[in-house]
């Protein structure tokens, strides 16, 4: 580790040099194993006579490299075997000039084994060049005098029937390497086995993040952390409904400005309770004066537990819990003691628990949504409205624009055609900082307008990719329109359209996604909730709820939802999209 | 299909846009009740209700009832740590709150730039008129001053928050024997620098791996930070006259000294980020648990302590001074102080623009008069009461209402009310944050030269004399100001109106050359028609705000103000005094896209050509790979914080990595976006997640390969390797260049998940600025600070690499791009 000094470099390449030992010797094996199968198999091709030597001197080559390996990396000491690892912990340059001496190497065996003068000469130039590449890297290297290289060393723990198992493994794959080498339809059945393989383990890679997204959303807060890694099945805390005695504890239903909410009493004025409000979060902690008549009691969802009492074990509810953590149980089982109330430590206490998902992060993390957004809806507003009329825009925008650019002559119609291509270089933040003054001018911060109106402008990249498209469309069509006397406008609506829609489709959708994802408008534009949308609602969310991953995964999922279902909705048109201009969004 | 999914598409969103339309007129008119049509609204930022806001909540009920022709508007804005560019942004763009509650070292830095209403005319007028009007001998004069600028009031402060060491006596007797063989007492406090760390060196436990079990002295754990201990040893950031900035002193380099030692007992500030991020709250409060034995922190730690370890056997003690200033030694032989702490807080105050300035003024007053603050202690005691809790009276500026909260509210507790009286007694002895207009980036710049330090990137003094460069830079701005030449902004619209005659004359002179006949001009004038909303944009959104961004980076202007001419200064300060942020910001961009993106394509490139040889499945898998693409970027940004997660009992990686790397080859767990070394790793693996997107590109390329090339390959003996280098690499090349420019052009401009992915708000944008992209810098000169000159430079900075990065590109084209005609 980082207490490595120079000094144990030395201990580390050996051990190095000892796992590699123990790699090569376990690949030796294999060969082994797959030339036994050769000969047991009678494959025609093989010369038993050679390749029994050959097996003779990898089994004792292998046998020799496993034991010195064994000895430099001490694979057997203490607790059973463990299958060395090793590992360089060292800057880029190293890396760089490790590779390029390697390849120096190989390329120096090559030019001195070579055949043709040509071969030979070509080896010899790129060896020299990996040596260059190398000296350089180490001066870089050396440059730097907080460089240095680390090895790490250790292993996988194994015990021998996991390792055999392996190697069994290992050989059967390799004999069905050898056999599938031998007959063409054996070959396709490999092949498809060992594709759909890589395939799904790639799938489980990328999907997993997806699995984690929606089991956390339905997680309780206890499984969020836990010692054994990562909790993959959620489980709920079983609940009873129960009415307090306390009353000042009791959950009562009331209305409040026009809203259903939940308030205990904090105690009562002139006939008046004063309520405070715990539910929906987003006002809790507001208190208001309601008259007596006007609450009605709610039952309180408690908690289950089992805990040992008295060398017995017993099953309650969390009556209360007190501020020390401390829990008062009321005991439900066993029979004898229903009703009973116990005190208990927390850590004395399990949660009777069964499989199911937690839906309720979901109407949680919406009840944390200031209330002027209506539980969110006002956000998923806004977002509608930015790509709707974002969406409209661009292709309004764009299509008559490209329309005019592909279809219509006009003087200076090359010059302005070049503009456009060149603006599509500019980055967005040249424009960034006037765009906001001119939004200020037009007194449009704080409002949606910055956010969609410039969309109705056409943009350059959707302008030439509609262009191509119009490009392609015969003359005839647009001719025959225009003998039978139709305006441009008409030709351009009724006839051209309905050519290019595929392509809007995908622009349709692109503009969706974009209009969807834009954060950093938002950003800048936006202040009131009233006027935000989920993409900056999210990251606000986030802010305030980082310790409540529950409610945060729950909301996430919300805002990534439509956007997935839209891509099964129209699955064809992103991956046409992507192909479709043959230079792949943007 | 087509025309059904455009059916569908259109009926869809007709439907949701309709339905939400009906929702928020609804909402419009349920939103105003009859009663409330009179009554102004006061729009008050920086406050957000919940229980530990109950008191709060009293005194702006309170103030209604006494005033009911208000009402007041609460928006918590990420409360107590309000984003500057929000707030700047509403400034600028004229939709400011009305109060706004800020913290108060930051007072002068608006002000200075007119961004705050001056309270003096209120003051003046209301001074022995009004009884609630504050007046500076109420206040303890530290927090007073700290409100002022120039001589002027333009905040009304309101808690005085200093800092003192706390200390777990607990684990200290735990430790008794160890102590004392170390030759230290286990039943008091460190009181110097050398003794805490000499405690903090028995009390830190490491497990097997090298991970913290305890620490026992985290120097910026809690809340002290570099300006604490460079005020224990009499370093001032600030020169006496504000002009120059003087944080590279030898006194400020001790401080931060003694910082990178407090790290290096505890195996370093790596391993330190990486224990901070498995701690909890509530019950698990890693204070109250043990986890960390003695830190510096603000009374507000009280209030939670109380309601979840009411028994803790802990104490607070000033915090340890340097060992010369307790032994009175060297430079502090006249010293008179012995302990020094510092002490910030919170303040009231009318941005500018504000609409609602009077109403504002009469709440500023209610909330800081001793009837208003007792009506939100005795409000929040009440509650706190009420369930079983005690209430921990927080240190308030305004005396007289300290005084008698104090008497009041009293910790029944004799730890905890110790601990209140430890804070009272250091109340004399809180220094304060230099009161300048450089304050936010005087706070930004200690909190990058404490991360350099720590994590070794940088030694003490470059990273202090770094800082002190970036502020000097500021301050000279400023002060050089009057002397540069003010310019008129009209002159960016007249260059506009100039170059737009020149676009149309040059354009009708086109149009007249062309001679056209009646038809063609027929056409011409239809066409000049439908190419018209682009031309309107392209002058207005793009020409326009070019010329304008060119003109302004030539300028310094903060929106607020007038603007003066500075000539190439902006872009001689990205060379010289920004250099250090500048190619920071460069950099990590570079890594992100000389990285990133041919990892990316390899990723994309290799999961097509498995895909493209599969014979089933094909559209399953595609879609599996490309989902991940289309997730929106927040979204993404937020699951993979949590999926990046260093502590391995939540995040999914360090859940699995703890289970198979480290118990392998005992690597310790990467700290991800906590950790300056593996924040940029962990951006690429969260890009990775998204190759898919790229992958149906391929895919699509690679159908695009004629299988007859393969077939003659195949037939002339080339094995699959060479069919991949001679005919589908080459193939695909054109793909693989326009990816790799695209790619590199973006990585430039990333922002977003950066924005969202960040572990804290302020200070370096990620663990030592590894986050930092030049849009990033950008948006921050540019929207935080509103410095339109400086920003816009940068804008066009960032342009001209954008056209280098693509001519080079285009350069190395031909060596290896593949085209047809050849």
């Amino acid at each position: 580790m980082e207490t490595t000094t120079p000094t144990s470099i030395a201990p580390g390449i050996i051990y190095a040099l000892g796992t590699i030992a123990v790699w090569v010797a376990f690949f030796l094996i294999l060969t082994v194993a797959n030339a036994l199968g050769a000969i047991i198999a009678k494959t025609p091709d093989s010369d038993p006579s050679r390749t029994r030597i050959r097996i003779a001197t990898q089994t004792v080559s292998g046998i020799l490299l496993f034991l010195s390996g064994v000895k430099t990396t001490h694979a057997f000491e203490k607790e059973g075997f463990k299958f060395p690892l090793t590992w360089f912990v060292m800057p880029w340059t190293a890396w760089v000039a490790t590779f390029a001496l390697i390849f120096s190497i190989i390329r120096l065996a090559q030019a001195l084994t070579g055949i043709t003068a040509a071969e030979k000469a070509s080896a010899w130039k790129s060896c020299i060049i990996g040596v260059i590449i190398a000296a350089g890297m180490v001066y870089l290297y050396r440059l730097d005098e907080a460089n240095k290289i680390t090895i790490l060393s250790g292993g996988i723990p194994m015990s021998l029937g996991k390792l055999l198992f392996f190697l069994a493994l290992a050989v059967l794959a390799v004999q069905g390497m050898a056999l599938t080498a031998n007959s063409a339809k054996a070959r396709g059945w490999g092949k498809l086995v060992v594709t759909q393989l890589t395939l799904i383990a790639g799938s489980v890679i990328f999907g997993i993040p997806f699995v984690f997204l929606l089991v956390t959303s339905f997680k309780e807060d206890i499984d969020m952390s836990s010692k054994n890694g990562i909790v993959w099945i959620p489980k709920v805390t079983d609940t009873v409904q129960y009415f307090n005695e306390d009353p000042s504890k009791k959950h009562y239903e009331v209305e409040f400005n026009g809203r259903t909410v939940e308030a205990l009493v904090m105690k009562e004025v002139n006939g008046q309770y004063q309520m405070d409000t715990f539910k929906p979060m987003s006002i809790r902690g507001t208190t208001f004066f309601v008259d007596k008549d006007k609450v009605k009691e709610v039952p309180v969802n408690a908690r289950v537990y089992t805990t040992e009492f008295n060398g017995k074990e017993i099953t309650g509810f969390e009556r209360e819990n007190l501020e020390d953590g401390r829990k008062i149980l009321r005991i439900m089982s066993p029979a004898d003691q229903k009703g009973k109330e116990i005190t208990v430590l927390p850590d004395k206490v399990t949660p009777v628990r069964h499989v199911g998902l937690r839906v309720q992060n979901y109407p949680e993390a919406l009840d944390y949504m200031p209330p002027e957004t209506y539980t969110g809806l006002v956000y998923l507003k806004n977002t509608l409205i930015l790509v709707i009329l974002g969406v409209i825009g661009t292709i309004t925008g764009s299509s008559v624009v490209a329309y005019g650019f592909s279809r219509m002559k006009f003087p200076g119609r090359e010059k302005l055609f070049t503009i456009l291509l060149a603006t599509m270089m500019l980055p967005g933040a040249v424009t960034l900082l006037p765009q906001f003054l001119i939004f200020r001018t037009l007194g449009w911060i704080d409002t949606l307008y910055p956010l969609w109106v410039p969309a109705f402008f056409g943009s350059a990249f959707n302008i030439f990719l509609l262009r191509q498209f119009f490009s392609q469309i015969p003359m005839e069509l647009e001719d025959a329109a225009k003998i039978d006397g139709c305006s441009y406008f008409r030709t351009f609506s009724e006839i051209m359209i309905p050519q290019i829609k595929p392509a809007l489709a995908v622009i349709a959708i692109w503009t969706f996604l974009g209009a969807w994802n834009n954060f950093m408008g938002p950003l800048i534009y936006i202040n009131s909730p009233e006027n935000m949308p989920l993409s900056y609602a999210l990251q606000l969310f986030k802010g305030d709820r980082s310790n409540e991953p529950g409610l945060l995964m729950a909301f996430t999922s919300l805002t990534c939802i439509p956007v997935i279902a839209l891509f099964f909705a129209a699955q064809k048109y992103f991956i046409e999209g992507v192909t479709l201009s043959g230079l792949g969004g943007r | 299909m087509r025309s059904r999914f455009w059916v569908k598409f259109v009926a869809a969103t007709a439907v949701a846009a309709s339905l939400l339309m009906s929702v928020s007129s609804s909402a419009q008119s349920g939103n105003q009740p009859s009663t409330n049509q009179k009554k102004q609204e006061i729009v008050l930022w920086g406050i957000s209700l919940g229980p530990d806001s109950k008191g709060e909540d009293s005194v702006i009920r309170a103030f209604e009832r006494l005033n009911p022709d208000y009402k007041v508007k609460l928006l918590g804005m990420g409360a107590g740590q309000m984003d500057p560019q929000k707030l700047m942004t509403s400034i600028v763009g004229n939709v400011a709150p009305d109060v706004i509650k800020q913290d108060r070292f930051t007072i002068s830095d608006w002000a200075s730039r007119g961004a705050f209403l001056s309270l003096d005319d209120y003051l003046k007028r209301d001074t022995g008129k009004d009884p609630l009007c504050p007046s500076p001998d109420q206040y303890y004069p530290s927090t007073w001053a700290e409100a002022t600028y120039g001589g002027k009031v333009f905040a009304i402060p309101t808690g005085a928050d200093n800092r003192i060491l706390y200390w777990n006596k607990k684990v200290f007797r735990s430790k008794a024997k160890e102590l004392t063989a170390a030759g230290l007492d286990p039943n008091r406090p460190p009181q110097t620098w050398n003794e805490v760390l000499a405690y903090s060196k028995v009390l830190t436990e490491f497990d097997k791996n090298g991970n913290l079990k305890r620490a026992g002295f985290m120097p910026n754990f809690g809340n002290s930070f570099l300006y604490m201990y460079a005020f224990q040893n009499n370093a001032n950031f600030l020169s006496p006259d504000g002009r120059t900035c003087t944080m590279n002193t030898p006194e400020a380099r001790e401080a931060l000294e003694f910082m990178v030692k407090g790290y290096d007992i505890i195996g370093g500030y790596e391993t330190a980020e990486r224990f901070k991020s498995g701690f909890q709250g509530g019950e698990n409060d890693c204070f109250a648990t043990g986890q960390v034995v003695m830190k510096i922190d603000g009374d507000w730690i009280l209030n939670n302590l109380a309601r979840y370890a009411p028994d803790l056997d802990f104490a607070g003690a000033p915090p340890p001074v340097p060992d010369d200033r307790f032994y009175k030694r060297g430079r502090f032989v006249n010293e008179k102080e012995t302990f020094v702490t510092w002490v910030g807080g919170f303040s009231y105050a009318i941005p500018r623009g504000a609409r609602n300035t009077d109403g504002a003024w009469k709440l500023i007053k209610f909330m800081t008069s001793t009837e208003g603050r007792l009506i939100e202690y005795t409000a929040q005691a009440e509650w706190e009461r009420q369930r079983g809790r005690v209430f921990m009276p927080r240190q308030l500026a305004q005396r007289i209402a300290n005084e008698e909260a104090a008497k009041r509210f009293r910790p029944a507790s004799p730890a905890y009310a110790q601990a209140v009286n430890t804070h009272t007694d250091m109340a004399k002895y809180s220094k304060i944050r230099p009161a300048t207009m450089v304050g936010q980036l005087l706070w930004a710049e200690q909190v990058r030269a404490m991360e350099a330090a720590c994590y070794k990137k940088s030694t003490p003094e470059k990273a202090l004399k770094d800082a002190q460069t970036t502020v000097q830079r500021e301050l000279d701005a400023f002060y050089s100001k009057e002397k540069r030449p003010i310019v008129d902004l009209k002159i960016p619209m007249y260059i506009g109106a100039i170059t737009l005659v020149i676009f149309i004359a040059t354009f009708v002179g086109i149009f007249k050359k062309a001679n056209l006949g009646k038809l063609e001009k027929h056409e011409a004038k239809a066409a000049y028609w439908f190419v018209s909303p682009w031309v309107f944009g392209f002058l207005l959104l793009i020409i326009g705000p070019m010329v304008a961004s060119l003109f302004f980076s030539f300028t310094q202007w903060d929106v607020l103000n007038e603007a003066r001419w500075v000539g190439t200064k902006n872009y001689e300060d990205i060379f010289t005094t920004d250099w250090s942020m500048v190619s920071k910001a460069l950099s990590n961009a570079a890594y992100l896209a000389g990285v990133g993106v041919p990892l990316g394509l390899f990723t994309g490139l290799s999961v097509a050509l498995i895909l493209n040889s599969a014979a089933r499945g094909i559209r399953f898998y595609r879609t599996i790979f490309y989902m991940p693409s289309i997730v929106p970027v927040i979204g993404s940004a937020v699951l993979w914080t949590w999926v990046l997660t260093p502590d391995a009992g939540k995040g999914l990686i360090n859940a699995y990595w703890n289970q198979t790397l480290t118990p392998w080859l005992n690597i310790p767990l990467p700290g991800w976006l906590t950790s300056a070394e593996w924040c940029k790793p962990a951006l690429l693996v969260q890009g990775l997640w998204g190759a898919g997107g790229g992958m149906v590109l391929w895919l699509a390329g690679l159908k695009g390969v004629s299988t007859t090339l393969y077939e003659a390959a195949s037939i002339d003996g080339a094995d699959s390797t060479r069919q991949f280098w001679s005919i589908t690499f080459p193939q695909l090349s054109p793909l693989v260049f326009f990816n790799m420019v695209m790619g590199f052009i973006g990585a430039l401009q990333e922002f977003d998940r950066m924005y969202v992915m960040r572990p804290t708000l302020d200070g370096p944008i990620g663990p030592d600025d590894s986050m930092l992209t030049p849009v990033f810098l950008l948006f921050n000169n540019g929207f935080a600070y509103f410095k339109m000159g400086y920003a816009s430079a940068l804008a066009w900075f960032i342009f001209a690499i954008v056209l280098v990065v693509t001519f080079i590109q285009f350069k190395f084209k031909d060596r290896w791009v593949y085209t047809e005609t050849k």
